[in-house]
């Protein structure tokens, strides 16, 4: 019986085929003793060890460590990576998981920065400004901006007033990225409260972001401050009358 | 024989009665060293009581033990540089500004179409490292007067006794705008009970009147004036304008975080010129800078500018106006003089210290 199960797991192994792709595994584990061993006489065989010349201490788990960022060039215009022809240098899980088996980029080598480096075609028809640009675009588009305005003292708007708000809210810029509406808006107007317009951003003279601005009043004297709206921005929009976008011409 | 033997026997085991006497303790002396040397012992033996502590409710427990803190020295380094100009500021660094643009910054907020306060405080949070020349060894808390170019209205109350003898230095002193001046006859007063030292903030003196003012120290304690603290010189209109002008701060360690220092200073309105503004606090952060340990690093971290009512923190630069690392160079011939000041305050204490017994 016995005989026979051994048999068969001959068999199995035999019908097994052998894996094509070998896998590299690192179970490295660097240890020291905890005891060394007595010395021994010369020309004399060394003692015999004992158990406790079997313990070892951890020095280094090579699973764990830290392993060196890799190099690559891309292939493509990667968001948040950079462009063609980019010799990027990223932490081999990411560049393996997501640029190499995408197939957005390729192995560093001589022959590889060659081949995937920008032709002069490409340079001249510049698409992306920045490889976080695109980011900043799909933030600026997602959130609406509180513009807090004040409730008593009359005021236009001006692209300072938005560049101030969008500090507030963790977004820097110049004063001449920002283009507002060509309508003139104008306040304290309380039928404008929490009204919205469009306008727009442009990061580094290329990429355009379309904000949507919310208008709110507020007063330095807490009495007469409008009451708190709670979480503003799940509210839904509701477009300040007459304004239209920021036309495409003063960009 | 064997009768002869038996009787050997008996005599070689038969002890002497003397002996079996001598092996007792008897005598009062040995008694009493061995009494010593056991109370030593159970002396030495240190008692661990263990408390027992009753359940307490979860609601009712501290949650502040065992709580793990984030580090509160910030350190953005390892984020990289903008390089847009448009960026989402939680990807990069922190922006460093100028002192001139982050009060631009603040004005625009301010300004009378957006929050509506152009004459909002100009508020200084400077973050120290308070770590001493040891690791485990830590700056005290410590409050100062920063002297500074521009007055501006601080809002506190203070009031400044002077106590001089000459004619032309109490006339000085009262136009320098001291509460009260006086000379020998101000301290009889003082030592009558006739006038409260408890409702002066800022006691200043000429040398020319100490050895009269010495009576005053038991009652001065540590505000008695002392050079190091600038409260006692020749120059009085100087020290009388400091005192009635400065900044007032004070620097304290966190609950929680020992090496981390909070100084929160207010500087000036924003509706001050920008280049007196920035003089404020320059001079702010020179005074923060004379208390720097011997040590080597930074000791300023971090200088943000804030205006309430906006809740905006705007990072400068504090190295433009004090250098960054500790020089040994520009120290040493300090040493000397600061070692012996410390003697002085050393003695001032203990002799405040006789007198309040």
């Amino acid at each position: 019986m016995l005989k026979s199960i051994s048999q068969l797991q001959v068999h199995f192994n035999l019908l097994k085929s052998a894996t094509s792709l070998q896998q590299q595994v690192r179970t490295t584990f660097i240890l020291k003793r905890k005891y060394d061993p007595l010395l021994h006489k010369t020309n004399e065989n060394p003692r015999r060890m004992r158990a406790k010349n079997f313990i070892y201490e951890l020095v280094e788990d090579t699973q764990v460590k830290k392993r060196p960022n890799m190099e690559v060039v891309l292939k493509t215009f990667v968001e948040g990576v950079g462009d063609k022809g980019d010799v990027v240098s990223l932490k081999p899980n990411f560049v393996y998981n997501k640029l190499l088996l995408p197939g957005l980029a390729a192995y560093k080598t001589p022959e590889n920065i060659e081949k995937y480096a920008k032709t002069e075609a490409e340079k001249s028809t510049v698409q992306h400004s920045s490889a976080y640009a695109q980011r900043t675009v799909n933030m600026l588009e997602s959130i609406v901006l509180a513009v807090v305005m004040n409730k008593d003292q009359p005021w236009v708007i001006e692209p300072w007033h938005i560049k101030a708000s969008l500090r507030k809210a963790g977004f820097h810029c110049k004063d001449e990225c920002i283009t507002l509406p060509n309508e003139r808006i104008e306040g304290p107007d309380l039928k404008k409260e929490g009204k919205d317009f469009y306008c727009t951003i442009t990061i580094n003279k290329l990429e355009q972001a379309k904000l949507k601005c919310r208008l709110h009043h507020w007063s330095t004297d807490p009495s007469e401050r409008l009451p708190y709206v709670l979480e503003h921005w799940k509210i839904p929009s509701e477009p300040l009358l007459g304004v239209n976008l920021p036309s495409e011409k003063n960009v | 024989m064997q009768s002869l033997l038996s009787s050997i026997r008996a005599l070689a085991v038969r002890q002497h009665p003397g002996d079996a006497l001598r092996c007792l303790h008897l005598t009062a002396v040995t008694e009493a060293a061995r009494k010593g040397t056991r109370e030593k012992a159970r002396k030495k033996k240190v008692k661990v009581e263990v408390k027992k502590v009753g359940f307490i409710p979860h609601n009712q427990r501290d949650n502040k033990i065992n709580v793990k803190r984030a580090d509160k020295h910030v350190d953005d380094s390892w984020k990289q540089v903008p390089k847009d100009d448009v960026y989402v500021g939680r990807y990069y660094r922190w922006t460093v500004y100028s002192v001139a643009e982050a009060i631009q910054c603040h004005r625009e907020t301010h300004h009378p179409s957006m929050y509506n306060v152009p004459n909002a405080p100009l508020n200084v949070e400077i973050e120290l490292n308070m770590q001493g020349e040891k690791a485990t060894r830590f700056v005290d808390n410590f409050q100062r007067m920063a002297m500074i170019p521009h007055k501006f209205a601080h809002g506190e109350e203070r009031k400044i006794i002077v106590f001089t003898k000459g004619n032309n230095e109490i006339i000085e002193a009262r136009e320098a705008g001291a509460s009260l001046v006086g000379g020998v006859e101000l301290i009889k007063d003082i030592t009558a009970g006739e006038l409260l030292l408890s409702d002066y903030q800022y006691f200043i003196a000429h040398p020319n009147i100490l050895a009269e003012l010495i009576a005053l120290r038991g009652l001065m304690k540590r505000k008695f004036p002392n050079p190091k603290s600038e409260t006692l010189g020749t120059n009085l209109a100087e020290m009388i304008t400091k005192f009635s002008n400065g900044i007032s701060y004070s620097a304290s360690k966190d609950e929680y975080q020992q090496n981390f220092g909070l100084i929160s200073a207010c500087v000036g309105t924003l509706d001050m010129d920008g280049q007196q503004l920035e003089e404020n606090i320059r001079y702010l952060l020179q005074d923060v800078d004379t208390m720097r340990p011997k040590r080597e690093g930074r000791f300023i971290n971090r200088v943000l500018l804030k205006s309430p009512p906006s809740s905006e923190q705007l990072k400068i630069d504090p190295f433009v106006y004090v250098p960054e690392l500790w020089d040994k160079s520009t120290m040493k011939p300090k040493r000397e003089p600061s070692g012996k000041k410390v003697e002085a305050e050393e003695q001032d204490q203990a002799v405040a210290q006789q007198a309040s017994n």
